[in-house]
């Protein structure tokens, strides 16, 4: 689906001509290995570069420019996917056709260049009182995970289920790391994400394929670099016992947030990956599934009850809310659903349904151009060929006693229950 | 069937409202595979007292029980409506608002055997004393969420505070208290009120052929019987334009204190044209005064007065409005004097010029623009500018036209101080 070009080695170009949007999408991401302490430091440089540069050396003057540009979108973000870490900068802006003036198309362009390679740096380093204001945000961002109560249950289950991996690593690194970050460290962050990395670059949009690669070509002028293959992720294997942790936390708040943690060997990418993916929406993916169906519609015990499916850790999770006094039921409840697939109490309703939805969520995945990037650049990794179509199809060829086999390959590691059960 | 075309966003529109009163829109979408269809009802949390259809006397119905309907739709003798989704591969929902009830699919395939479960399960239906027990559990856990959710308590919390009388006040979802009284008997009142073809629009954006879908819909509504549509009474108390309350928190377990100020709109009694030009000209104040590339938040950013969580509003329906700016803040009393100065001062000394106009107006053009894209924006969007008499596609047009007077005089609709009030949710451990 994308045109892939080779800018210079492990810097690629994937781009696609689409007349779907009336508006060009950029996506540049940087990939390198996962490790909090450097997830911290891009974190910071990731607001940084969103904040000013050498062009517009306010917030403001380079806010006024992106308004002027028929309002620009332009922003960086901070994300992780299994061992990798990926800093990504994205720009969406009106395509020329639709507005009186022309032009903007080319001006956003320079402007990434200019966010990229001409940062507001003085003296070698970054302006102090901007990277102290972005410290600040970034600790903010990391610490306000505490107020959103299912975020922060999730939070807390990955951290004692995966302690120190990638699994529970933020991707916005710690408040401690970001609080010792200094210029000079923010500046090294800069320059090796700059050289070293892995960049992909993504342009979705009705655009000249050949006259937007030569124009990419000539601005974004990245050194070559060797891209070392990252680790894959290596899979704690289960702790072949029945021991399952039993956490149970506290805050002042009202209902219940049960999080169970289970493990599995399949991993994104593993010959099973399609199974376990068809398995974890009969179990609790969508309306129709066997949480949803039980936990909330027989036993009226939940507003939300769901799992899903973590491929890149080899992780399931099943969350709820629930009345924290019926954290046992609840909890036998949802053993029951695995159980039931364990043994192979399966329709074919149940399957039928879970492959169509599946299908019409990568299909319309594709209806926007964030969703064309975000689902090519984690799939590409497996084939660079795909398409909706050939995924689909393996989905569909998955059977019952395919099912049975997953679900008896995934094992409950940990119950968690945050609540103000006893709470004062 | 009407044919409607915007040449300037290479757009055509389809339209007819069908013989028992069903408004009917079709928007193709060159290149999409997917389809979004929405059947909307102008019924939502703020309808709790009117003149049932048939009757004569005016009832008060329990707090929560448009949401609560939404919820029993999904119902049937035959079992739930998801499952009969799923089978054909659609991702269905539903939401309540304080004036809507929408009931939507999305689907990439069997566009007309989903609109048919969509027609069909909105129009049949099915409540008994049983079912509607059985949800009260269902939705006590949704509430609760909720309860838990400190911008959303904040949020309402504002609304609380803003409003003496009007229903708007009242959360969408009832208490846990009030959803026990709801009966049966209730949503059946409620639903042959409000659900009759002609209170409905029915919009359907993506991969769809205008012609085929409404030929099918068409042939569906035909085929059933309806009462005569009559016109609905609904009745809303007379509220004062001063804020109920001036300052209010709630003590909630958080890392940092939350505020938000709201800011009552006092001219509401609005629809088509002069709304559309109200709303947008209310945005588009705010956006200058409080914007990324304002003074405002450039000093508070600053200073640390304001973090990523910043946000601003302007909400109106035919009834209320309000704009509200928040966040969360290590210095509460010092972000409320800001922001009540900076709307001070734009009250003393009008700061906005043809520059900052201009520039906001292609702004929010091309943000316009960049929802296009987005079938579910246009959906809802459209839904809730035809029920206010409005048209979603003037958004352009009357942005090009905006004149500084119009800003001036949205912003008169809200700067009066004697409409603001103050909300926050304070830490457990910093609390007095």
């Amino acid at each position: 689906m994308f045109k892939k070009v080779g800018l210079q080695e492990g810097v690629t170009l994937y781009i696609r001509k689409s007349e779907q949007f009336k508006t060009v999408n950029f996506s540049v991401k940087w990939k390198t290995a996962l490790d909090e302490k450097k997830a911290a430091h891009r974190a910071v440089l990731a607001n940084v570069l969103e904040d000013s540069n050498g062009r517009y050396q306010t917030q403001t003057e380079f806010r006024n420019a992106l308004d002027e540009l028929y309002g620009t979108v332009l922003y960086t973000d901070a994300g992780k996917r299994a061992e990798t870490h990926i800093v990504s900068l994205s720009a969406e802006c009106v395509n020329d056709e639709y507005i009186s003036e022309g032009g903007v198309l080319d001006e956003v362009l320079s402007l990434i260049q200019t966010v990229i390679f001409d940062p507001n740096i003085k003296d070698g380093k970054f302006d102090d009182t901007v990277v102290t204001r972005e410290k600040r945000s970034v600790k903010d961002r990391i610490r306000s995970v505490y107020d959103d109560k299912t975020r922060y249950a999730q939070k807390r289950m990955l951290e004692l289920l995966r302690p120190d991996s990638a699994a529970s690593a933020s991707s916005y690194g710690t408040e401690k790391d970001v609080e010792a970050l200094t210029s000079a460290d923010l500046f090294a962050a800069y320059e090796s994400m700059i050289n070293d990395d892995e960049i992909d670059i993504y342009v979705v949009g009705d655009i000249d394929e050949n006259e937007m690669t030569e124009k990419i070509k000539s601005l974004f002028t990245f050194n070559p670099r060797t891209v070392q293959n990252r680790q894959p992720v290596v899979q704690q294997t289960a702790k072949q016992t029945t021991d399952i942790k039993h956490v149970l936390e506290k805050q002042d708040m009202k209902q219940g947030k049960l999080h169970l943690g289970f493990s599995t060997p399949v991993t994104f990418g593993h010959p099973d990956y399609a199974k376990m993916q068809v398995t974890n929406g009969v179990f609790g993916g969508f309306a129709h599934s066997k949480l949803f169906m039980n936990v909330r519609e027989k036993e009226s015990m939940a507003y939300y009850a769901s799992s899903s499916y973590s491929s890149h850790y080899g992780l399931l999770y099943v969350m709820a809310g629930i009345d924290a006094e019926l954290e046992e039921k609840a909890v036998n409840l949802i053993k029951e659903q695995l159980s039931e697939l364990q043994a192979g109490e399966i329709t074919d309703l149940e399957i039928e349904q879970t492959q169509a939805l599946l299908a019409n969520g990568i299909k319309s995945a594709f209806d926007s151009a964030r969703g064309q990037i975000e689902v090519f650049d984690q799939y590409k990794e497996l084939d660079e060929n795909f398409t909706a179509d050939s995924i689909i199809s393996g989905w569909e060829a998955v059977t019952k006693e395919d099912i049975r086999k997953m679900a008896s390959e995934i094992t409950l590691e940990i119950v968690y229950l945050l609540s103000g059960k006893g709470a004062n | 069937m009407k044919k409607i075309q915007f040449d300037n966003l290479q757009e055509t529109l389809y339209n007819e409202t069908l013989d028992n009163g069903l408004d009917v829109y079709i928007l193709p979408k060159r290149g999409f595979s997917k389809t979004f269809v929405t059947f909307t009802t102008k019924y939502g949390s703020i309808d709790r007292t009117f003149i049932p259809r048939g009757k004569n006397e005016e009832v008060t119905v329990p707090d929560g029980i448009a949401h609560f309907l939404e919820h029993k739709m999904f119902e049937k003798e035959d079992g739930d409506v998801f499952q009969k989704f799923s089978v054909n591969g659609a991702s269905a929902n539903a939401f309540t608002s304080f004036t809507r009830t929408a009931y939507l699919f999305s689907a990439t395939d069997k566009l007309y055997d989903n609109t048919e479960i969509l027609l069909d399960f909105v129009q049949e239906p099915y409540f008994t004393e049983k079912t509607v027990d059985k949800e009260k559990g269902i939705i006590a856990q949704e509430i609760t969420m909720y309860d838990d959710q400190p911008d959303w308590r904040l949020y309402f919390g504002t609304i609380e505070n803003m409003f003496h009388e009007h229903p708007v006040k009242i959360d969408i979802a009832g208490t846990v208290a009030s959803i026990q009284d709801i009966t049966a008997d209730h949503l059946y009142e409620c639903y042959e009120t409000f659900y009759h073809p002609s209170n409905m629009v029915l919009f359907a954006v993506g991969a769809v052929d205008p012609a085929e879908m409404m030929a099918f819909i068409k042939k569906n509504q035909d085929a059933k019987t309806f009462d005569e549509p009559a016109e609905i009474i609904r009745s809303f108390p007379t509220e004062a334009d001063t804020a109920a309350k001036t300052d209010r928190n709630l003590v909630m377990d958080v890392s940092k204190p939350k505020l938000n100020i709201g800011m009552k709109c006092n001219k509401t009694d609005i629809e088509g044209e002069e709304m559309l030009i109200q709303e947008l000209s209310a945005g588009l104040v705010l956006d200058i005064l409080f914007g990324r590339s304002s003074e405002f938040f450039t000093e508070s950013y600053n200073e640390g007065l304001i973090d990523e969580s910043f946000s601003y509003d302007f909400t109106m329906e035919n009834g209320f409005g309000f704009a509200m700016v928040g966040s969360d803040t290590d210095q509460p009393v010092e972000l409320e004097t800001a922001i009540r100065k900076t709307i001070r001062d734009a009250v003393e000394n009008w700061p906005i010029t043809d520059v900052e106009l201009n520039r906001m107006r292609k702004k929010k053009i091309g943000q316009f623009m960049r929802s296009l894209n987005s079938p579910e924006f246009i959906a809802n969007q459209f839904t809730r500018y035809t029920f206010n008499n409005m048209n979603l596609f003037d958004v352009i047009p009357t942005f090009e036209k905006l004149t500084l007077e119009n800003l001036k005089d949205a912003f008169n609709t809200f700067c009066d101080e004697s409409g603001h009030t103050v909300y926050s949710i304070v830490p457990a451990v910093k609390a007095k």
